[in-house]
């Protein structure tokens, strides 16, 4: 006992010390408590400094890297503020396809070959560097040598510096570079100084300071836990009142708690609140509701090297016997459109008139007799990311509708990276069936899907270079009827397009995946923030935070 | 002297115990089908890109070698390079103790402070109204899962009272008001060392919650054992005897009871809290407290095994750390346990 209260007044008497030697900071007092007798006596009668306009968000979306070369995931959310590419991609059905970023203006030579841009100047990287010519090489350089996105550069030859405001992009095939330069990923413009100590030091971008032209700047960043950002004072595009002076974003997990901290105040904004209590917010005369189509859209893959999904009629049969309303419906609270094919709609190249299937057990069984199964009799079996809540609401829905037409599932929950390297390994004794989320790197979105998800390669089991053709389908016509569209997209918009869709009714004539649905983006905005605007063609970002303004 | 030598010879054995642990670990990490390096360098990269990434991290080479390579590495102090956040895994977990360890005290601070007088009224009462009430208050602690609890607090708490903060360590608001000069990381310990009022009342009042929700468990754990343990100390001869000098009751219970019946609460605060250091998951993410849990899990989610690593090794040392410390604290309040 005695060593006890010992211990105490030892205690205490430490905690006095330490108060005592603690620096004589006297914090300024916060506007909300401001009891006169908190002041010192001595204090002089100024004014404490006003707080800045702060806009608070709530974002699941976390930093797998910072090094905007290599980024290639989730935190183009972020990077997209400090950051600039030379354009950026309007949505579809602006007036203009373009915003000049960096790039005041381009031309391309009349063979597709050369695009040239001539650049804003007076820009400067937030180190202070100058953003110039060499600058836009140095980026472009880095991005094709390792970016995670390297391969969208795959057509260019080389970048040339033709004088300081103007840099020549050659190419090896004609493709469309304002498209390219336009990417979320692989794109971005960085300071060359940044680019150099990047290189030399790997744990270089780790504490998250930007090196952009964008107009916010990150200012302090907590892992796992919260970003701040600052207004570029500097930045080309000027400011204006009610733009704010620092954003700060919490980096939350938990969609349950982003929406309390939304409703109680805590944040202004909620990135990816929960789907089913999106409704709540319809009638809250506080809030404006955005639903907005996205270009994330499901894909089911068949292994086609195997029996008895190596039958085109067998895979017509099953893409029959899928529940898509339901599927929308329970999978993603009806926030989703059935998809036209692997194109998502309303961009490059998505057209209506490719087919769709329907939910029709009777045409399945008819198939299926076919085929030579009658009453089905097979089984199959099923993989998704576990990771993945919408993949696990949904993945029970087949197997019960295959049920019905004699056609036995095994439904397999993976990690995603398990379940991508089985299916990578031997299509032999890989899944039967593949689920997976899939999204366009930049914004050439259909044409993206397409390639990555069903052009073959040469070789069984027919991977492609981006390994994403699950269903190691391999059809000549379609991949050349794909080289010829892949060819003429950058001098031959329309003719282009048409092959796409030649190409995309081939493919859903033979089925080799299930075309699930198109997710739905949705933006819960309070009226007390104007300016927001959803670009499709960037679903990664939610927000701009250059465009959000305070209401009045 | 026999106490520095007990010491010496467990952290000693501690070596074997956590080289067993690095070998289990950095095989079953590994044995799971996962290309490390195409999950380093993202999705869609190039196969010549995944092969030179294969060769940086040294994943070319057979297992064995491998794991010698990273023994090595870890006795010059580097636990490798996160796969998912590419920072350097000591660095991630530095970065994040303090936050955990803030959360953690206290809440076992609390589990302590209200399951020892619990379990000791319980037991005084055996039978009766107040020992039944406790005994279903820790069978409720214990078997309420902290999602859950954490959940239902934060209605009351935030949504219906509008007393406490829903989530996170401190008001964003602060950081422009009141800024906090950072000395620990701990933010209570730092604000007071600062004499910043203002945040260390923010801070005091955010870790209300997730401090309860954690210690929902261990209260009721601790309220059980020292109900026992005091049961079976109050029928010993010395409190009889005791009883019948007339030593007040509330002397008995306090001084003499209690200092013995104290040794498996002990045991079990200890573990608790050894445990909670990496696992502590749930709380974590309902109150996005950014600590070690959430880095475990994420890391096991998306098989970082360098990180894996590092969290286990750093978990099993606490564990090995800790119960040293119970054993000597042990020693210390009851006498009759002697360190060998």
């Amino acid at each position: 006992m005695k060593r006890f209260t010992l211990f105490l007044s030892l205690l205490v008497a430490l905690s006095v010390i330490l108060s005592a030697c603690a620096p004589a900071v006297e914090a300024p007092p916060a506007a909300t408590d401001a009891p006169a007798t908190d002041a010192p006596a001595t204090a002089a009668p100024t004014e404490p400094p006003a707080a800045p306009l702060v806009l608070k968000i709530a974002n699941s979306a976390n930093i797998t890297t910072w090094d905007p070369i290599a980024s290639f995931s989730t935190e183009a959310s972020y990077l997209a503020n400090s950051y600039e590419q030379l354009l950026r991609i309007n949505p579809p059905g602006s007036a203009e396809t373009y915003t000049p970023l960096l790039a005041e203006s381009w031309e391309v030579s009349a063979d597709g070959l050369a695009y040239t841009f001539h650049l804003r100047s007076g820009v400067k990287f937030h180190d202070g560097e100058p953003m110039n010519a060499a600058a836009v090489k140095a980026s472009i350089d880095a991005a094709v040598e390792r970016a995670g996105a390297s391969f969208i550069w795959l057509p260019l030859d080389n970048v040339e510096v033709v004088d300081d405001s103007t840099v020549k992009f050659n190419l090896k095939w004609a493709a469309p570079v304002d498209l390219i330069a336009s990417s979320l990923y692989g794109a971005w413009i960085v300071s060359p100084k940044a680019l150099e100590a990047g290189a030399a030091d790997e744990t270089f971008w780790a504490d998250g300071k930007s090196y952009g032209t964008g107009p916010y700047m990150v200012e302090s960043y907590t892992p796992d836990a919260e970003i701040v950002f600052t207004q570029n004072t500097e930045y080309w595009g000027g400011w204006e009142a009610g733009q704010y002076e620092k954003v700060v974003v919490s980096i939350v997990p938990e969609a349950t708690t982003r929406q309390q901290m939304l409703e109680g105040g805590e944040v202004e904004l909620a990135a990816g609140l929960p789907a089913d209590n999106i409704a709540a917010f319809d009638n809250d005369p506080n809030y404006t509701v955005f639903r907005e189509p996205s270009f994330f859209n499901y894909v089911g893959f068949f292994n086609t090297l195997k029996a008895p999904l190596d039958d085109v009629k067998v895979r017509q049969a099953l893409s029959y016997a899928i529940p898509y309303d339901d599927i929308i419906a329970i999978g993603a609270n009806g926030l989703g459109t059935q998809s036209y094919g692997p194109v998502p709609a309303g961009v490059f190249p998505w057209d209506d008139s490719v087919f769709r299937y329907s939910y029709d057990l009777d045409k399945a069984k008819a198939l299926l007799k076919e085929a030579g199964h009658e009453g089905g009799g097979f089984s199959i079996r099923l993989t998704y990311a576990s990771e993945n809540a919408v993949e696990a609401a949904f993945a029970p829905l087949i197997k019960d509708s295959f049920a019905q037409i004699g056609v036995d599932v095994t439904v397999e929950p993976l990690a995603f990276g398990q379940q991508w390297e089985l299916a990578k390994t031997d299509p032999a004794t890989a899944q039967d069936m593949f689920l997976l989320l899939y999204w366009p790197t930049y914004s050439d979105a259909g044409a993206d899907n397409m390639w990555s998800m069903f052009y073959a390669g040469a070789e069984p089991p027919y991977l492609n270079a981006t390994k994403f053709n699950l269903s190691y389908w391999k059809n000549d016509e379609y991949n050349a009827l794909m080289d010829v569209a892949g060819a003429i997209t950058a001098t031959d918009y329309a003719g282009s397009k048409a092959k796409y869709v030649e190409a995309n009714k081939l493919l859903v004539e033979e089925a080799p995946a299930v075309f699930f649905f198109d997710t739905m983006a949705v933006f819960v905005v309070p009226k007390s923030i104007e300016g927001f605007k959803y670009n499709l063609n960037y679903p990664f970002v939610h927000y701009f935070f250059y465009q959000l303004r305070a209401a009045k | 002297m026999q106490r520095l030598e007990f010491i010496l010879r467990r952290l000693l054995t501690s070596i074997f115990v956590l080289l067993g642990v690095s070998v289990i670990t950095f095989f079953i990490a590994r044995v799971a089908p996962n290309d490390a390096a195409a999950m380093y360098i993202g999705p869609k990269a190039r196969q010549e890109d995944i092969d030179r990434v294969t060769k940086q991290l040294g994943l070319d080479k057979p297992l064995p070698v491998q794991y010698v390579i990273y023994m090595q590495e870890l006795s010059r102090g580097d636990l490798g390079t996160s796969i998912a956040t590419k920072r350097p895994v000591l660095q991630e977990l530095t970065g994040r103790l303090p936050a955990t360890l803030e959360l953690l005290f206290f809440g076992m601070f609390l589990a302590a402070a209200i399951g020892v007088p619990l379990g000791v009224l319980s037991a005084q009462s055996q039978g009766k109204l107040p020992d039944l009430a406790v005994r279903s208050l820790s069978i409720i602690g214990v078997s309420m899962p902290a999602f859950f609890l954490g959940l239902i607090l934060q209605i009351i708490f935030f949504r219906n009272l509008e007393l406490l903060p829903l989530a996170g360590r401190v008001d964003a608001d602060l950081r422009f008001t009141d800024p906090l000069t950072k000395i620990t990381d701990f933010i209570l310990l730092d604000s007071f060392l600062t004499s910043n009022w203002v945040t260390l009342k923010d801070a005091f009042l955010h870790l209300i919650l997730p401090a309860v929700t954690l210690s929902a468990y261990p209260t009721g754990l601790i309220a059980r054992m020292t109900r026992a343990a005091m049961l079976e100390t109050l029928e010993q001869d010395y409190i009889r005897t005791a009883k019948a000098y007339g030593i007040k009751q509330r002397v008995i219970i306090y001084l003499y009871a209690l200092k013995n019946a104290i040794s498996p609460t002990l045991t079990v605060l200890g573990l608790t809290f050894a445990f909670a250091l990496t696992g502590t998951f749930f709380v974590e993410i309902i109150f996005n407290w950014p600590g070690l849990g959430l880095f475990t899990v994420r890391s096991l989610l998306s098989l970082d095994y360098p990180a894996i690593m590092g969290m286990t090794l750093f978990g099993a040392t606490g564990y090995v750390l800790i119960n040293l410390v119970v054993d000597i604290l042990q020693a210390w309040v009851d006498p009759r346990i002697s360190l060998k």
